[in-house]
């Protein structure tokens, strides 16, 4: 067993000169993917199945007086009509920290879009006319959907108070804080010479998957149930149905077929015990397949309100920093609470400040339940901190450059101090350089042009516990079993290439078996950019177990002492040379031929008493350093150049790390520049779907996107790999917005900076310059 | 719902008297699709339109103009080597709508009956003085563009009747055009006010404008404008976008569509007199 933390040397050891780690190595499946070819869950054929559709109400918050079903009920076509009253008493609940969600809203809609009532049908037409015909009688109630609303005295609970009977703030929407603090305020603020004090708006994102996804649920003949579900986590889906429903883990089968983007979103369940209650009760195979709309209102980002005080000395040191954090999060817990907790952990960014004070709050509204997405919680944080360091810089005359390197951690120093400090795992002013030089950051600017730089930070996995099994086939082949979810980081080509290299097999002879719990081991998750760690190392470790039976199998068969023979990656050494391993695997199993299998367990243990549960196995760090044009009539920005620097430790897979990072920096000026889901008075989405939510496309690409890579071979994973899948987006808003300030001489504090916006702010500024006094 | 080819005219025509609302004209269904999948529209029968041989072609060139039949999509029109050399409007206006993918798929036809006040190629058509043709069983009618809608989703051509074809005048000559547009993101996105000019040889200009009003607006200026004199061409555009009204939605302020129609009105009128300057100087 290996911890991927305390393992010395590195899992792997250094990278093999010629091997295929290191290479840009095809993507597993990317043909599939990009061609068409790829059969996700709504291309799974199921013969017969019945399908479902849901049924909801207009509102975000109302008592639900009736349901007639009746009518639906005796349309043709028609299995089922299940409300709350049909499920076990009382209706169970689920969730990932609070056992809070009902499997279908039970007397009250707690958000737009929580399904009332479920029917099952012959055909999806037959079930959406039942749709129709079901008449709910429901009361509008004062639902809370802003934080001022969920926040003010007397407002509407979204939780009644029955649900968390022994949660002392149960009588208020704050669903769990956070408070984290060290050193002298008092001393702080003696020796400070510049103030900064802002408030700071992060909007409500949702994920959008291209794939929206869905669930089928199988009820098999020894009374189990197979449950088809394109999750990050199938091995918690498993868990939470067999709970569910008192089943044994051995009678749910998760089968996820490769998410078609997750971002978070598709790791916690969250229509699948619904499902698996109507095919137990309808004995049918039932197939609901989500719209785009179905997942705006099954997933989000907490939407965050930073208010930030800031103290510099007049070199621009940080000498304090107090935060004040509200996340709005939805009418369930989910993992809401956690992404509360670890974006507030790092809210003081890898700085060097001798005193902090940062108070977080989980904040309950009647919108989508918020989850887990890219970044968990830092980017809302770093937006409100790094803006502040600019906001200092300003003030002090200083750039965007400067200030950072006066206060960033080295290597080994510690960013977090008190009980439970964290130390810096990374030589990060190296990023930070790296994307100043990319950027051009001492180039003259150009007219209506400016350029930012900030840092994002982000804890990994603090704890973790991924098996893999890896066989040996005669041929040389090899299959590996890995639980890790493939949804488009392309975790299977990293296994291809560790196991091409541990035992010396062509790539192309590796191939990969995820997403079926009946079939592969144990994977907690896959989330926070940890497969390359813990997986990748399971599947090392796997790797060796099977090189050690094959040494003791070779001795055997050949009756040379084990003790003359060792083993490296790829090869068995013998006396006299080294043998490739395959040949040596052939010979030790000689005509009656059999296979290897190796087994690999990767585990951290989490600390008790951590806020986090312990401590992050790595740091994801980067930079991300931005060019923008701005159109002061229309305030459209054109990102002449944007840079991405992550400290990953070592490369597997170049190409795949620049997939990742592009992807990531894409998707941070989704939230910088435009997305946001923008609620009404009743708690309603207004643009709800594809038309009025806009995410970027390709021509929303920067006119150049550049990403690169530090490597000093210090992470914890494989041949001293890091995780690196969310780096690239957790700064681009301070970036962008310190960008166009430069550029219009205007702050903008509110995300996402929208040409109206921009405008809007442009126009203000003109009207206080017009209005002011002239200086004599 | 029922999907039917006709291969005449005549056939289409019959059925859609018989049919009426009952049935939709489809084309490249880009729109028709997009009400289907969310039950905006309801057909019992579609109509395609492409398998009819005695339509008129997607594009003919005449002595007097243009002619663009039903099934001219957007694609081929923004290829068009005389559409943008003659019309300049029109193809940056068609090579703003969705994508490559769409335009390869939707038609002009369809932009223009699918009624929508934000419509993107329209304000170009108005101020390039399209006519239009609309045809049922009862006989062919002309009307131009300008009279052709009548409110959101509403225009002249019923629901038993076809556009069979849209004429376009040659410009004048010595007329410029140009058409801009202000979207929230730069790939496929649904303009939040767009603006098309056309600028004559003497300093006459037209603007029609999109996503401003109920439907899409035209206003001109009968008498020459000087361009070189900046408060007389302000002057102007006060009196030119007097007629849009716009409004506050989940794309944009009524304050923004407002600024940002003077912004781009001006924008447009420039532009469409630069081409005018170069085609004088060839």
């Amino acid at each position: 067993m290996t911890d991927p933390v305390k393992s010395v040397p590195i899992p792997g050891g250094l990278p093999h000169e010629h091997g295929a780690v290191g290479q840009s190595v095809t993507r597993y499946g990317g043909v599939d993917r990009v061609s068409g070819g790829q059969r996700f869950l709504a291309d799974l054929s199921f013969p017969g199945a019945a399908q479902v559709a849901l049924v909801t109400i207009p509102l975000g918050c109302a008592d639900i007086l009736g349901i007639d079903t009746s009518l639906a009920a005796r349309l043709p076509g028609v299995l089922a009509v299940v409300t709350a009253e049909d499920l076990p008493q009382p209706v169970p609940r689920f969730g990932v920290s609070h056992q809070d969600r009902p499997v279908l809203a039970t007397g009250r809609v707690n958000y737009h879009g929580e399904p009332v009532a479920a029917v099952v049908a012959e055909t999806l037409d037959a079930a959406q006319a039942a749709v129709r015909a079901v008449r709910v009688d429901y009361r509008e109630l004062p639902g809370v959907y802003t934080l001022d609303e969920a926040l003010a005295p007397g407002a509407h609970l979204v939780q009644d108070q029955s649900i968390r009977p022994d949660d002392p703030k149960r009588d208020s929407n704050v669903l769990k804080d956070a408070h984290y603090a060290w050193g002298d305020l008092a001393a702080a603020q003696q020796r400070t010479e510049a103030v900064v004090e802002h408030v700071y708006t992060f909007p409500m994102v949702t994920h959008f998957p291209i794939e929206p996804g869905g669930t089928v649920v199988v009820p098999t003949d020894e009374g189990g149930l197979d449950v088809y579900s394109p999750v990050q986590h199938p091995y918690l889906l498993q868990r939470t149905v067999a709970s569910l429903l008192q089943l044994p883990l051995n009678k749910v089968r998760v089968f996820a077929p490769d998410p078609g983007g997750g971002f978070g979103g598709k790791q916690n369940p969250k229509y699948e015990p619904l499902m698996s209650f109507l095919a137990q009760r309808t004995r049918r195979t039932c197939r609901l397949v989500l719209s785009l709309e179905e997942t705006f209102q099954a997933m989000r980002r907490a939407g965050c309100r930073i208010k930030a005080r800031t103290g510099f000395t007049r070199q621009g040191e940080i000498t304090f920093h107090e935060l004040d954090a509200d996340y709005l999060i939805g009418a369930y817990a989910d993992v809401a609470p956690r992404v509360m907790a670890k974006g507030s952990y790092v809210g003081g960014g890898p700085y060097r400040i001798p005193a902090v004070r940062i108070t977080a709050r989980a904040v309950l509204s009647n919108t989508t339940p918020s989850t887990a997405f890219r970044g968990f919680g830092s980017p809302q944080m770093a937006w409100g901190t790094e803006s502040q360091l600019d906001a200092g810089a300003r003030v002090l005359g200083l750039d965007g450059l400067q200030v950072r390197r006066r206060n960033l951690v080295a290597r080994g120093e510690a960013f977090i101090r008190g009980d439970h400090q964290a130390t810096a795992d990374g030589d990060w002013a190296q990023s930070l350089e790296k994307a100043a030089e990319l950027v051009g950051w001492h180039e003259p600017l150009k007219p209506n042009r400016g350029r930012g730089i900030a840092v994002g930070i982000k804890p990994g996995a603090t704890s973790g516990l991924s098996q893999s099994l890896v066989r040996l086939l005669y041929d040389g082949s090899a299959i590996v079993y890995a639980g890790t979810s493939d949804m488009g980081q392309g975790a299977r080509t990293l296994w291809q290439q560790i196991v091409a290299d541990e035992l010396g097999t062509p790539v192309d002879q590796v191939n990969v078996v995820s997403g079926d719990t009946g079939a592969v081991p144990f994977d907690l998750q896959t989330s926070a950019s940890r497969s390359t760690v813990f997986m990748g190392t399971a599947v090392i470790e796997a790797c060796a177990d099977i090189r050690r039976r094959i040494l003791d199998l070779y001795a055997e068969t050949t009756g040379v002492p084990a003790g003359e023979l060792d083993e490296r990656p790829g090869v068995l050494v013998t006396a006299d040379r080294e043998m490739p391993l395959v040949e040596a695997a052939r010979e030790a199993l000689g005509p009656l031929r059999g296979e290897f299998i190796g087994q690999g367990v990767s585990r951290l243990r989490g600390r008790s008493g951590h806020p986090l549960g312990g401590d992050a196995a790595f740091y994801e760090f980067n930079c991300t350093a931005i060019e923008v044009e701005v159109d002061p009539e229309t305030g459209e920005l054109l990102l002449t150049r944007h840079v991405s620097v992550g400290d990953v430790g070592r490369e597997l897979n170049p190409i795949q790390v620049v997939s990742q990072d592009e992807g990531a920096s894409i998707m941070g000026l989704g939230h910088s520049q435009m997305e946001q889901v923008l609620v009404d008075e009743h708690g309603r989405i207004r643009n709800l779907g594809a038309l009025d939510y806009r995410i970027p496309t390709f021509k929303d690409v920067p006119v150049e996107l550049v990403t690169a890579a530090v490597e000093n071979h210090d992470g914890p994973g494989p041949y001293g790999s890091k995780g690196i899948s969310e780096g690239a987006l957790l700064c681009t808003a301070g970036a962008l917005g310190a960008a166009v300030a430069q550029a219009t001489g205007v702050v903008v504090r509110d995300l996402p900076l929208t040409p109206e916006r921009v405008w809007s702010a442009i126009r203000a500024a003109n009207a206080d310059r017009s209005a002011a006094p002239r200086p004599e | 719902m029922r999907y039917h080819r006709p291969t005449s005219k005549a056939d289409a025509l019959a059925v859609l008297a018989a049919e009426g609302d009952r049935a939709r004209p489809l084309v490249g269904g880009t729109d028709l699709l997009v009400g289907l999948r969310h039950s905006t529209i309801a057909p019992t029968w579609i109509v395609d339109l492409k398998g009819i041989t005695d339509l008129p072609e997607p594009i003919t060139l005449t002595e007097d103009g243009i002619r663009i039949g039903p099934t001219m999509t957007l694609g081929e029109l923004v290829a068009h080597l005389d559409v943008r050399r003659s019309f300049p409007a029109l193809s940056e206006a068609a090579l703003t709508v969705g994508s490559v993918a769409i335009r390869n798929r939707a038609s002009l036809v369809g932009n223009l009956c699918n009624a929508s006040p934000a419509a993107d190629t329209v304000p170009a058509l108005l101020v390039l003085g399209a006519v239009v043709t609309i045809e049922s069983v009862d006989g062919a009618r002309t009307v131009s563009l300008a009279d052709f809608f009548l409110g959101p989703r509403r225009t002249q051509c019923h629901a038993s009747a076809l556009v069979t074809r849209i004429d376009l005048p040659w410009p004048p000559a010595g007329t410029g055009s140009a058409f801009q547009r202000l979207t929230r993101r730069r790939g496929v996105d649904l303009g939040t006010v767009s603006v098309a000019a056309a600028v004559s040889s003497d300093g006459r200009m037209s603007l029609g404008l999109g996503a401003v009003g109920p439907k899409p607006l035209m206003a001109e200026v009968a008498e020459p404008v000087d361009l070189t004199d900046e408060p007389q061409l302000e002057r102007v555009l006060d009196q030119l976008l007097n007629v849009a009204a716009p409004i506050t939605d989940v794309r944009a302020s009524r304050e923004y569509r407002e600024a940002m129609l003077r912004v781009l009105g001006k924008r447009a009128v420039l532009a469409a007199a630069g081409r005018r300057t170069r085609m004088e100087a060839a």
